[in-house]
This record gives C-alpha cells, sequence and structure tokens, in this order.
C-alpha cells in the first residue's frame, strides 16, 4: 500500500516542503511573465491594469475552483459553460419576475442559480458515479442538455435591464480591489479549507489516487463523488450570477468554451489531469498565468492569430513542465 | 427487416436522391425547404419565425424548415440539404455557414431541376462559375450598412478622431463585410484606426478585449462594434472606466437589448437589416422561380439606420 501512494508514506513536513516545491514553481513562471510584460509593455504594471486583469479573471477563477474539485477526484467537467449559461438565464428570469420586489426578485434569482448549478453538478456526479460511467462523457451529454435548456427557457433571447441595486455589484471596489474578485478569492479560500482540513477534502484526494483502495479500506466513493460534482456545480451558479452582475445581460448563449479555460488554469495550476495531485493555491496562479498573458498580448499589440498561437504555445509549455517537476519530486521522494 | 427488403428499401431510397423530380412529381402544393444557421443565434431564430409565420399568412407551398447545431456546422448544414432532396423539395432557401463548402451539394441540386435561392451570406462567385451554376442572392449589404453606422461616429468625432474597431468571428463572411464598410466610413471620415481586434461576436469577450484595448490606448475616442452583443459589453467597459458620453459607440443589429443603451445616449447607432424578413423575402424569390422566372444576380433588402439619443 505505502509503496502505491508515496505521498502519504511520509513525514506531514516533507509533504508540505513538495507541494510548496510546486507551486512555487508555477509562482516563478508567473512572476517571469509579470517581469517580461512590464518592461515590453508600459502599461501593464498601472493600478488600473492590475484591478482590470483581477475583473477579468474572477469568472475563470471561481469555474476553475470548482473544476479543481472534478478534476482531483479523478473526473472532469466539460459542461460548466453550458450550465453557466442555464443558471444564468434562470436566475436573469427569475429577477425579472414584475409580480414580485426587487430585492426578493434578486435574492430568489441568485438562490435559483445556485440551485440550478448544485442540481446539475450533483447529477454529473450521480449518473457518473452510479453507472461508473466516465465523467468525460457523462458532463459532455450534460453540456448539450443545458445549453439545450437555456435556449429553450429563452427562445433564444437576450434577457436585460436587471435592478441598478444588483448590477451595481458588478464593479463595485473594496481597498481598491474588485468585489466580485474578493469574493472569488474568498471561495478559493473556502475551497482550500475543505481540500486540506476535512475529511470530505481528504476522501477526494484518495479517491483521486486510487478509488479501488478507497473502496478495499471499506469507505464508499459514491457520497464524496455527488458532492464533489455538486461542488463544481455551486461554484458554476455563483459564476453566472457573477457574469450577469458585471454585464448586465444573460443570454443562453454566453460561457461557450469557457470549460477549456478552466481546465487550463487548474491543469496549468500543477493539478494531475488523471487526479488525486494538486491544489487551489496552483489553481489561482494558473487562473493569473492565463488572465494576464492574455491582457499582456494585447497590451504590447500583438494581433489576434498569433496571441491565440502563443496561449497555446503556453499551455502546453506548463504540463511538459509539470511533468518534469512531478518526476523531480518523486526522485527526492 | 431481412437483408432483401433491406436492399430493396436502400434502392429505392437511393433512387428517390437520384431522381428528386421523381419523388416531387407525386406532391400537388410546391415544397420549400429553408436551411437555415444556427437557432441559438437570436438572429436566425428570428428570421425562421419571421419566415414560418409567412408561409401561414401567404399560403400555397409547404415550408420545410431545418437549423443545425453551431454557426460552423458545415458537415451537418452539407447532411440537411441531401435530406431535403430525397424529401423531394421543389426549391431551398439556404442560408450558407460557409460560401464554398456548400456549393457542391446546391450545385448538384439545381442541376436536377430544384430551384435555389441564396440568403444571408453570398456564395463565392469564383466557386459559382467553376461549378457552372449562377445562384440568386437575397440580403443585405452588410458593408453599406457598416458604413452608415460608422459614418455617425465619424460626423459626431470630426476628422482625426481615434477609433477602433471590434470585430465578429474571424474567416465570417458578414464580419468580413462590416469590418470593411467600418474602414470604408473610416477613410471618408478622415478617422484614425488606432486597433482593431475581434472578439468573436461575445458580450464577455468583447468587454474584456475592450477594456484591456484602452489601457493601451487612453486616448480612443470612438468604437465600431461589428454586432449589438459586443456593443453592450464595450458599453459596460466605457461605464467602468467612468468615460460614459466621452467615448462614443456605434454597431449592427438592434437587438432589442440595445433599446435603453440608444436611449439613454450610450449607443449613437446600431443597424437593422430586418432578418425576420430575410427567409420570407427569399421564400417570395424562390416562389418565382418555381412560377418560371429565372433569377440571377444580388437582390438587395432594405437596410435601416437607428439612431440613438446622442447621434445628430
Amino acid at each position: 500500500m505505502s509503496a502505491a501512494t508515496p505521498d502519504t508514506a511520509l513525514p506531514l513536513r516533507f509533504r508540505r516542503s513538495r507541494l510548496l516545491l510546486r507551486d512555487a514553481g508555477i509562482g516563478v513562471a508567473l512572476l517571469a511573465l509579470v517581469a517580461f510584460f512590464a518592461l515590453a509593455a508600459p502599461d501593464f504594471l498601472s493600478g488600473t491594469n492590475m484591478s482590470n486583469i483581477l475583473t477579468q479573471i474572477t469568472i475563470n477563477l471561481i469555474l476553475a475552483t470548482g473544476m479543481t474539485f472534478a478534476i482531483l477526484i479523478g473526473g472532469i467537467d466539460l459542461s460548466v459553460g453550458a450550465v453557466m449559461a442555464l443558471c444564468a438565464v434562470v436566475a436573469g428570469t427569475v429577477m425579472k419576475l414584475d409580480a414580485l420586489p426587487e430585492v426578493v426578485a434578486v435574492g430568489l434569482g441568485i438562490a435559483a442559480s445556485l440551485g440550478v448549478g448544485i442540481a446539475a453538478g450533483a447529477l454529473n456526479g450521480f449518473v457518473s458515479a452510479f453507472w461508473g460511467v466516465p465523467s468525460f462523457i457523462v458532463t459532455l451529454g450534460m453540456l448539450n442538455v443545458a445549453r439545450g435548456l437555456a435556449l429553450e427557457v429563452t427562445n433564444a433571447r437576450t434577457i436585460y435591464d436587471f435592478p441598478d441595486s444588483f448590477i451595481a455589484f458588478g464593479t463595485a471596489s473594496l481597498f481598491g480591489l474588485p468585489v466580485m474578485f474578493l469574493l472569488a478569492l474568498a471561495l478559493l479560500a473556502l475551497g482550500w479549507v475543505v481540500l486540506t482540513r476535512t475529511v470530505f477534502g481528504r476522501m477526494i484526494y484518495a479517491i483521486g489516487n486510487n478509488e479501488e483502495a478507497v473502496r478495499l479500506s471499506g469507505h464508499r466513493p459514491f457520497d464524496t463523488k455527488v458532492l464533489a460534482f455538486a461542488v463544481t456545480g455551486a461554484c458554476v451558479g455563483i459564476a453566472a450570477i457573477v457574469y450577469v452582475t458585471r454585464l448586465s445581460i444573460a443570454n443562453p448563449i454566453l460561457g461557450v468554451g469557457f470549460e477549456l479555460n478552466a481546465i487550463a488554469a487548474v491543469i496549468i495550476g500543477g493539478t494531475s489531469l488523471s487526479g488525486g495531485r494538486g491544489s487551489l493555491v496552483g489553481t489561482l496562479l494558473g487562473a493569473i498565468i492565463i488572465g494576464v498573458l492574455g491582457n499582456g498580448l494585447i497590451l504590447m499589440g500583438v494581433t489576434d492569430f498569433i496571441r491565440q498561437i502563443i496561449t497555446g504555445l503556453v499551455i502546453i509549455l506548463a504540463v511538459v513542465l509539470d511533468s518534469y517537476r512531478a518526476r523531480l519530486s518523486r526522485s527526492l521522494g | 427487416m431481412d437483408r432483401r427488403s433491406f436492399v430493396i428499401a436502400g434502392f429505392g431510397a437511393g433512387m428517390l436522391a437520384a431522381f428528386p423530380g421523381f419523388a416531387r412529381a407525386a406532391g400537388g402544393t410546391p415544397k420549400i425547404g429553408l436551411v437555415m444557421k444556427s437557432l441559438a443565434n437570436e438572429f436566425f431564430k428570428d428570421m425562421q419565425e419571421g419566415a414560418v409565420a409567412y408561409a401561414k399568412k401567404r399560403g400555397g407551398f409547404e415550408l420545410i424548415p431545418v437549423g443545425i447545431q453551431s454557426e460552423t456546422d458545415i458537415d451537418g448544414q452539407i447532411a440537411a440539404v441531401e435530406n431535403l432532396l430525397t424529401r423531394g423539395v421543389d426549391a431551398i432557401v439556404i442560408a450558407p455557414a460557409d460560401s464554398r463548402a456548400l456549393l457542391p451539394p446546391v450545385a448538384r441540386a439545381v442541376k436536377s431541376g430544384v430551384k435555389v435561392i441564396n440568403i444571408d451570406v453570398a456564395f463565392d462567385p469564383e466557386s459559382m462559375k467553376k461549378r457552372g451554376v449562377d445562384i440568386a442572392f437575397v440580403g443585405p449589404d452588410n458593408r453599406a450598412g457598416a458604413k452608415m453606422s460608422g459614418e455617425v461616429l465619424a460626423q459626431a468625432l470630426g476628422r482625426g478622431g481615434k477609433v477602433v474597431i471590434v470585430e465578429g468571428n474571424p474567416g465570417a463572411e458578414n464580419a468580413t463585410q462590416r469590418k470593411l464598410g467600418y474602414q470604408d466610413a473610416i477613410t471618408a471620415g478622415g478617422l484614425t484606426l488606432i486597433d482593431s481586434r475581434t472578439a468573436h461576436w461575445e458580450t464577455e469577450e468583447a468587454n474584456s478585449v475592450f477594456t484591456d484595448m484602452l489601457t493601451a490606448h487612453p486616448d480612443i475616442q470612438g468604437v465600431m462594434a461589428a454586432n449589438d452583443s459586443m456593443a453592450l459589453g464595450i458599453v459596460k467597459a466605457i461605464q467602468a472606466r467612468g468615460k460614459t458620453g466621452a467615448i462614443k459607440v456605434v454597431s449592427f443589429d438592434d437587438i432589442p437589448a440595445v433599446k435603453p443603451l440608444l436611449e439613454s445616449g450610450a449607443l449613437l447607432a446600431t443597424v437593422d437589416q430586418f432578418g425576420s424578413q430575410l427567409a420570407a423575402d427569399g421564400i417570395d424569390e424562390a416562389l418565382k422561380e418555381i412560377g418560371g422566372q429565372n433569377l440571377t444576380g444580388w437582390i438587395k433588402t432594405e437596410l435601416k439606420l437607428v439612431k440613438g439619443k446622442g447621434a445628430a
């Protein structure tokens, strides 16, 4: 057993330092990127631009936080972009109900978004765990179901004109930082506590490492799996609200391809695509790297097509470097 | 089904596909197939609903509308055309997902006697010549429309005004035409184009991309957006920077969501291309062809400049 899971066999102090080493590697990459853009684009380091980057990465950071749970447990969620659109249009429809007082309508809309997200996530987890089918294909199906439902609910129309009191949150700032980013950061911190300090969190890592071993030791992975995907869904519901409050619209075609950015942030952040290894600190750094890259290249005046090529190359580079880091930490062990 | 009847059924289906005229002779009222792009797009959804309503009102023909999954689902659209031929339609009205890739099945339809009317995005003239067909195009002049919208901005800013363009999907014909139209307005009005980038027709991406353009070029005075969805994100970015009114925006499409922006002056102008009537117009032309007329060239449809409160 201990040979199969060397991580847990090591003293705690050792494990920590190796995790730190892993995150430090991504941190160095981020610092190098920031230093490069600071030299190449004069406005990059300005306070306004820093604040813009934080706003721009907020939605991806929330989605990536949820995605980390799905990937750590050995799964993946391809439905987050489509489910986000469904959450947004359901929330938007509820918020526009004239029969309700404004505050109640907004509150119910937020609750509905969370509810739809959690329900979709739990359903993903349930189908995948109960019938033992890969979450890759279950969530691919959910992607189509959610997108279709979102179109059906709205008849393909854009919902607009939301209460000002709700829209104000989208662009509000606190201590010079965007409120929505602080919310995303708080969510990430909460997720970090859950993953590192609770039984549920330890079970996620254990299942991601070796599901069979968890089963043989007398635990049922089923509940943990459903719950992990429900957490992914809850994050999607929150991201949808952030979208609506920031852009004041909800349409059924929003969020196309967002799942890919979220997965990229998680993987660049050093979480293993096969599960069991990684952290939310890495995900935070991964999301920042993607955001800084997109922003910095525009500021430098790099054209659209070249920007796309560079972003792709950085993702490939990140996973290649990660394979070296994994080898290094194994040899240290 | 045993093997023998399977072969016979297959043969029968093959005959129908090979000789659509054979299947057609059976019906009384003409059948018109309407091949749309993605119905997830508000614009095409409106267009299809307009066509269905028109078919009900006008009567005298059967309308078979088909859509595809996404804007770029070229294979899906080719299959849709082939299915319509199997069903023995008399005419096809098509908004092609690609101006070249759809030509082979469509040219085959023309040669087998099916009338074809092209709407929304025109087939490539060279490819048509190579296939020996000349299909009539019914649609708006996107380039002329964008020029009208861009000229409102040019008038508001005066010569030397600094502007950026936020483009649609690279490679999409209407995105290309609108960019050309905006460039026409820039040249005619003596504006200075600082930067031009795509935001893939999308609100959130337009918000981020324009925010970054504004950081790189704080002296931007005007924006030309290739569609209204992106204009929504751009206006939000301008508000967030506290530059409402200082930076002027024009756009294209006239979706309901931009009405408040036109009223508040946050959006200077947009263009209505009467998308809901476009398919119905195409059906009219198809009926003319079924009636014996032979149509070719570009039958231009109406475009209307919609000005907001802020425009002169």
